[in-house]
């Protein structure tokens, strides 16, 4: 089964590439030829990488979510799932490209340093530790979606204003819709992290007795939660739109992304698993 | 194919010319007649503001261009109407020039879509007068199929190509239901009045008009049902609008940047979308500095129009091909009705049949009597298909003229489907 899991590990991101150019092309293109066959493409990209995924928990004797490489590929995997669901929910096709290219960031990273990891901490060895991770990167998926979609409404925006009527604003849903889908992104993210993070709590002091709470892991996971918390609390009062909630949808995702690097390759942290 | 086209068009005449030679519906049918008891069998006949056709196929082969040109004179003799004025097309130039009519790539806005329901109108009272036979109504259904393959294959009549349609774009790129939506419009001149039946048909939620003139804007609002302001104190209800669409003939600015101002604090900063589409310019251009205020004026509206229009002109030669895969099938089609390929056609079916059921029970008969179930059936066949193919002979070898021999053909093998049959093949 090794050789298998190494072949699709290296092509995975070869099939998400090509997923990635025929989406970008139909963008470009506009019209309806390749408005099925993409999605198509979409889709057989995720049954491989799921069948991947099931490989490495067949052969490894443990789900792919216990170190940092391991979770890159399952995020790859659960952005362009969410966003297929996405797209067959709203029929909105054409922001496919902005989307996926973030998979094959994460996958790109996951293909080159992942290794077969027979072994598990006894630490990992946990249910909790399971929702914990899910719950994640559900909220991961969530907020990368959130932030896509928000930099698509800053830019549209600019574009509507500028009077520049090229790509972008042909190709784009109204700014309304992209405020929507962020908006609504960055509520499903919110809910998913705050169930991470009170697993997280939970299981915390059983697995590391000694925890202080100011690690950095724990200090950025809050910070970027009362970002979010902060700026849907005044859009459900009515504060809050637009481009102040977006900018602050994408400062949350960045704060998110810059606390996973630090925590787990930089500064000296429980979290720090790879 | 003795068919005769002349047009007037953007190409050729005037606008006032071509307005005055436009033919309403009745006058298509007055037109007919008279041409009808000239010298012309079928044909037909289409007008609008920006061209008037003939297309008609002569009675005799002695009929030309002029005579046709003649009739539309005559029948319009206090205009003054040149030689030059006319373009002209004889036999596959004119199908061809139908077909570039039809699917829009001859129209004054490349594309207009609008023009492909004219035709089919114009050939419905073709078809009333009874003058539309056997090769119009063929012609005309080649560029039926031209005008629906251009919509759908090509993007010839995609985006908007009028300031009008080019604001309701934009406005569609801001907000994703118009329907939760609420529009102003402020002058109800013939622009603003456009812009109102524009929103109207795009379903906006509520639409409100204010004019100078007070009855005037009655007037809109009774036809359009919509609410209407007093233009004295119209400025205290902008908050209250999504949209707001200027069109007034006023000298000077007649919303500033701090009324905009004053309705985003109440609006508490909800998107506002301004089109002053009048010139000169009614609403503050300074505006757009303004936090989610889309102002929008006619130079910008006119961007998107000429981006649309240039994407249009470069559909055109995908257009053109589609056009010539038509012309090609019709002509295949009209070129089948000679008699000779009809004659091989018809046989070639009765023994595509004949053969077809002696193999069926075929094994019911004996080894000797095989081969005279063979002989009998083709006897059988070579006596019904006697008569027809002397008289199809006949039909091609007599001085009838060659349109009237296609109608009689095309009756033969609509009758047998001898068409179907060759595109089965």
């Amino acid at each position: 089964m090794l050789p298998s899991i190494h072949t699709i590990n290296f092509l995975l991101p070869f099939f998400y590439v090509a997923t990635f150019a025929i989406y970008f092309y139909d963008f470009q293109q506009g019209g309806k030829k390749f408005q099925n066959s993409k999605r198509l493409f979409l889709f057989l990209t995720l049954i491989f990488h799921f069948l991947y995924l099931v490989l490495r928990t067949v052969e490894f004797n443990h789900p792919p979510i216990t170190n940092v490489f391991e979770i890159f590929t399952v995020l790859a995997f659960a952005i362009s799932f969410s966003y297929f669901i996405l797209e067959l929910v709203t029929d909105i096709r054409r922001t496919g490209p902005f989307i996926i290219i973030i998979s094959i960031i994460f996958q790109v990273i996951s293909t080159l340093f992942i290794q077969d990891l027979a072994e598990v901490k006894e630490v990992l060895r946990s249910n909790l530790l399971g929702i914990h991770v899910i719950s994640a990167l559900i909220g991961y998926s969530g907020i990368t979606i959130s932030a896509v979609y928000g930099f698509l409404y800053l830019i549209l925006y600019k574009e509507i204003k500028l009077n520049k009527f090229g790509l972008i604003f042909n190709r784009l849903p109204s700014l309304e819709i992209l405020e929507k889908m962020s908006f609504f992104s960055a509520v499903i993210g919110f809910v998913f992290l705050t169930i991470t993070i009170i697993i997280g709590v939970i299981w915390l002091p059983q697995a590391f007795p000694n925890i202080k709470f100011t690690d950095p892991k724990l200090i950025g996971t809050f910070a970027v939660w009362i970002l979010y918390g902060f700026g849907l609390i005044n859009k459900f009062l009515g504060k809050w739109r637009g481009k102040k909630l977006i900018m602050l949808s994408i400062i949350g995702f960045t704060l998110a992304i810059l606390s996973t690097i630090l925590t787990n390759f930089l500064a000296k942290s429980f979290h720090s698993f790879y | 194919m003795n068919l005769l086209g002349i047009s007037i068009n953007h190409h050729t005449a005037p606008v006032e010319l071509r307005e005055a030679l436009h033919l309403n519906a009745n006058e298509i049918r007055t037109f007919i007649q008279q041409t009808k008891d000239s010298a012309f069998a079928e044909g037909i006949i289409i007008s609008t503001c920006n061209r008037t056709e003939v297309y008609a196929i002569p009675k005799s082969d002695k009929t030309s261009l002029k005579d046709l040109e003649s009739l539309i004179k005559n029948y319009k003799s206090s205009f003054d109407v040149k030689d030059e004025n006319f373009q002209h097309f004889i036999s596959r130039e004119s199908v061809e020039h139908l077909f570039r009519v039809a699917c829009g790539i001859e129209s004054l806005l490349i594309g207009d879509n609008q023009i492909f329901k004219q035709v089919k109108d114009c050939f419905q009272i073709s078809e009333e007068m009874e003058f539309a036979g056997v090769l119009i109504r063929r012609v005309m259904d080649a560029a039926t199929r031209v005008g629906k393959r251009a919509i759908t294959e090509t993007a010839i009549s995609e985006g908007a190509v009028t300031v009008s349609y080019a604001s309701v774009q934009l406005v569609e790129k801001i907000f994703s239901n118009l329907q939760k939506k609420s529009a102003l419009i402020i002058g109800t001149g013939e622009t603003g009045e456009i812009a109102a039946k524009h929103l109207r048909d795009r379903g906006i939620g509520r639409l409100a008009l204010t004019n100078r003139s007070f009855e005037k804007a009655e007037k809109l609002a009774a036809e359009l049902n919509t609410a209407v302001f007093p233009f004295s104190n119209f400025k205290e209800h902008l908050h209250k609008f999504d949209i707001v669409v200027s069109a007034t003939s006023a000298e000077g600015l007649i919303i500033t940047k701090k009324d905009i101002e004053e309705a985003m604090k109440k609006r508490n900063y909800a998107s506002m979308v301004l089109m002053d589409i009048a010139i000169p310019r009614d609403i503050d251009p300074e505006s757009k500095k303004i936090d989610y205020v889309f102002y929008h004026d006619i130079d910008s509206l006119n961007i998107i129009v000429e981006q649309n229009l240039g994407k249009r002109k470069s559909e055109i030669p995908k257009v053109e091909k589609i056009i010539q895969e038509e012309l090609d099938s019709f002509f295949e089609w009209y070129h089948s009705l000679e008699a000779a390929p009809t004659i091989k056609t018809l046989r070639d079916y009765f023994e595509s049949v004949r053969a077809e059921e002696v193999e069926k029970s075929i094994n019911k008969f004996s080894e000797n009597d095989k081969e005279k179930l063979e002989i009998i059936t083709k006897r059988i066949i070579n006596k019904i298909l006697h008569h027809p193919t002397i008289e199809l002979r006949k039909i091609s070898e007599s001085d009838v003229r060659a349109e009237d021999t296609a109608a009689k053909i095309s009756t033969i093998r609509d009758l047998f489907g001898l068409n179907e049959k060759k595109e089965e093949k």
